[in-house]
């Protein structure tokens, strides 16, 4: 029982990673209905940023959110450079660009940083842990588990609690009708933009400790958050958060007692047979357009 | 008349002579300032550390000899594909390094999924392959088809008996557990361990855990890793995956005698994992750089004056030259006329042969396993110290 429970705790703190990832895919599919490919590249971006200027003795409550404010504005040009005048593209040719950002990205961190493993210097620490009975958590668990949450909420909040997102919520509605009523879409889809980078580069921040900062941390957990986002619902901000800490859970759990080799496998059988039981997800609402 | 039919008559067969010359079909790959080698490696992806290391120190070693004038009078060019860790990129990469760039040989390769790939197309075309990076085991058997093969690089399955006999012998080894990638580099590390405890009196292997190269986080692993109770663990991982489980079990209170294969032997895994990397025993072919050998160190230090980033991983960077070395002898003994079976002769003449990193090279007409010894040392306070002397084992190609 123990034993499951650690097991749990794991997939739990795992799970709050993925949980991260996923609120940015969902923050952007909610707005603009663009699956962002190149979210786990900005991610890295933002932690390589804030890296480096640790590095520089910055210290660590200034970088991190410049790290998060230096993507947020790669994002919101990427909107303005890219995205805007191909606006005519169609919602599959969009995702090919997000594609194209995150090669770029990818290649740019590469050339600047180097492909070296590196260590993250974070105020909480991996290793000092707390004991509950036989259950270790580590204080890192805690923050990523605690980041997980408060991000949530904050996300739900800036979306269903004000006015920013009630004209983000409109926009997504109907970009026309929004324009009509004097909504800036374009600033709006930027902000969109900015924001769900910014929440990706904290993802970086808060990951990068836990798997060590390399170019490609973000390959599976962008994987698994995305995958977190379909599960839980690609509108729902708890379903994403729901879905990554499932997926988490799952993970940990069909490894420690099943295999290992099928442990990333099942994420994908999971995901089938949520879709199967709920096409919109575990959270999510069916899209419904008024007419 | 007759002087003027003389000269007619040796001019022409000047001219036929410079024809016969020219239509002979040069050495692909070499010119009369010029060799041309390339290699595939994963300077991005998952295992990225090794290929810039390895990569890199092959690059600044080939570079360092350029510098001086190169082997009998031609310098080398050097081509680094990026296969990302992946054998179907560096299948491509190979056919487009030969095909396309015309290179006199391969050198090295990292990945022993990577380079079973291409290794059917490396014999079948007979071109020339420098120390393949990969477990030495899949070369066994070959021995009709491996004319052109030369490898100083040891095999997993043959280390993985090592560790595993030194800890029962040494360390009061009972019940072991392995830690292994989930490809054939990690596969062949967990066959050598199983063959080691089939060799040793007394020892079990009690679990074996693997991951996926692409994972980001290990936790089930070591939370499954406590659970067996193993006394000794094996590592046969990326640094990545290494450092966080050295991490994650210390986390959890589990603390196991740990033994590792030589390719987690770079310092960075003080950096990542810190503390939790103490006290590791890791075999070793080459002597560690920083561990006590001038001549190794003298090696890293003009590999970091070329490429400064080499520093951030020497053992992968020296271990780039112990690659290169035999070929670069083999070369020099060839002489000036360079062709591939001029190059295959002279590298069957090294016989027990020192370079500045690589030692004790012997190749001959009916082996291309050019080391077949391994030694020990211990991670202790952010160095290595070497434990034992060589041990030997038996050459299988």
């Amino acid at each position: 029982m123990t034993q499951l429970a650690q097991y749990m705790m794991g997939g739990l703190a795992t799970g709050s990673l993925y949980a991260l990832v996923a609120l940015g895919v969902v923050l952007l599919y909610r707005s603009s209905r663009v699956l962002n490919f190149a979210h786990g590249d900005i991610a890295t971006l933002g932690a390589f940023v804030a890296f480096m200027l640790m590095t520089r003795a910055v210290p660590f409550a200034v970088a991190v959110p410049a790290g998060m404010a230096a993507v947020a504005a790669l994002g919101a040009a990427f909107y303005f450079l890219v995205l805007r005048p191909a606006k005519e593209a169609t919602l599959l040719g969009k995702i090919v660009l997000t594609l194209g950002l995150a090669l770029a990205v990818s290649g740019a961190i590469q050339v600047v940083w180097g492909a070296d493993t590196q260590v993250f210097p974070f105020p909480l620490s991996d290793t000092r842990v707390y004991r509950l009975g036989q259950i270790v958590v580590s204080e890192m668990m805690l923050g990523t588990i605690t980041a997980g949450v408060v991000l949530l909420v904050a996300m739900y909040t800036l979306v269903q609690k004000t006015k920013i997102g009630l004209a983000m919520r409109a926009v997504a509605q109907n970009p026309d009708a929004a324009q009509a009523l004097g909504i800036p879409a374009r600033r709006i889809y930027a902000l969109t933009w900015g924001l769900a980078s910014a929440l990706g580069g904290a993802a970086g921040v808060l990951l990068a400790p836990v798997v060590y900062l390399d170019p490609f941390m973000m390959l599976d957990p962008f994987l698994k958050g995305f995958a977190a986002a379909v599960m839980g619902g690609m509108d729902s901000f708890p379903g994403a958060v729901l879905g990554g800490f499932l997926l988490g859970i799952a993970e940990n759990v069909f490894a420690g007692y099943v295999s290992f080799k099928f442990k990333t496998t099942l994420a994908f059988v999971i995901i089938i047979l949520v879709l199967l039981v709920r096409p919109e997800g575990l959270l999510g609402r069916e899209y419904h357009r008024r007419v | 008349m007759r002087m003027f039919t003389r000269l007619v008559l040796a001019i022409a067969a000047v001219a036929v002579m410079a024809t016969v010359a020219v239509s002979q079909p040069a050495e692909r790959g070499v010119t009369p300032t010029e060799i041309v080698l390339g290699t595939t490696m994963p300077m991005s992806g998952p295992a990225a550390f090794w290929g810039t290391g390895v990569g890199g120190g092959i690059d600044a070693w080939l570079r360092h000899i350029n510098d001086q004038g190169g082997i009998h009078g031609r310098r080398f060019r050097f081509a680094i594909r990026d296969d990302a860790y992946l054998p179907p990129r560096a299948v491509a990469n190979v056919r487009e390094l030969v095909e396309r760039d015309g290179v006199f040989a391969i050198v090295s390769q990292i990945g022993t999924a990577n380079c079973f790939a291409v290794r059917d197309y490396m014999v079948e075309n007979k071109l020339i392959w420098i120390t393949p990076a990969c477990g030495a085991d899949i070369w066994a058997g070959m021995k009709e088809r491996n004319r052109y093969l030369f490898v100083t690089y040891p095999g997993y399955v043959d280390e993985g008996i090592y560790l595993t006999r030194y800890g029962v012998d040494n360390l009061k080894t009972k019940n072991i557990a392995v830690f292994y990638q989930n490809d054939l580099y990690g596969q062949q590390g967990l066959l050598g361990v199983k063959r080691g405890v089939a060799l040793a009196r007394g020892a079990k292997l009690v679990a074996q855990v693997s991951y996926e190269v692409t994972d980001a986080e290990v936790t089930a692993q070591a939370l499954k890793l406590k659970e067996s109770g193993a006394d000794t663990l094996i590592f046969y991982a990326t640094p990545r995956h290494g450092a966080l489980l050295a991490r994650e079990i210390a986390k959890i209170g589990y603390k196991p005698t740990l033994m590792s294969t030589f390719t987690l032997l770079d310092p960075v895994m003080f950096a990542l994992a810190a503390d939790a990397w103490d006290n590791v025993y890791l075999s070793t072919y080459v002597p560690v750089p920083g561990a006590g050998d001038a001549r190794v160190d003298a090696a890293l230090a003009i590999l970091t004056r070329i490429n400064p980033a080499l520093a951030r991983n020497p053992f992968n960077a020296n271990a780039g030259v112990s690659f290169v070395e035999p070929f670069l002898e083999g070369l020099r003994r060839a002489g000036p006329t360079l062709t591939k079976d001029r190059l295959v002769e002279a590298m069957e003449s090294i016989k027990n042969w020192d370079g500045e990193v690589i030692r004790g090279v012997t190749f001959s007409k009916e082996s291309r396993q050019g080391i077949n010894r391994l030694f020990m040392v211990k991670a202790e306070r952010g160095q290595y110290r070497k434990l034992t002397d060589w041990y030997t084992y038996p050459r299988k190609f």
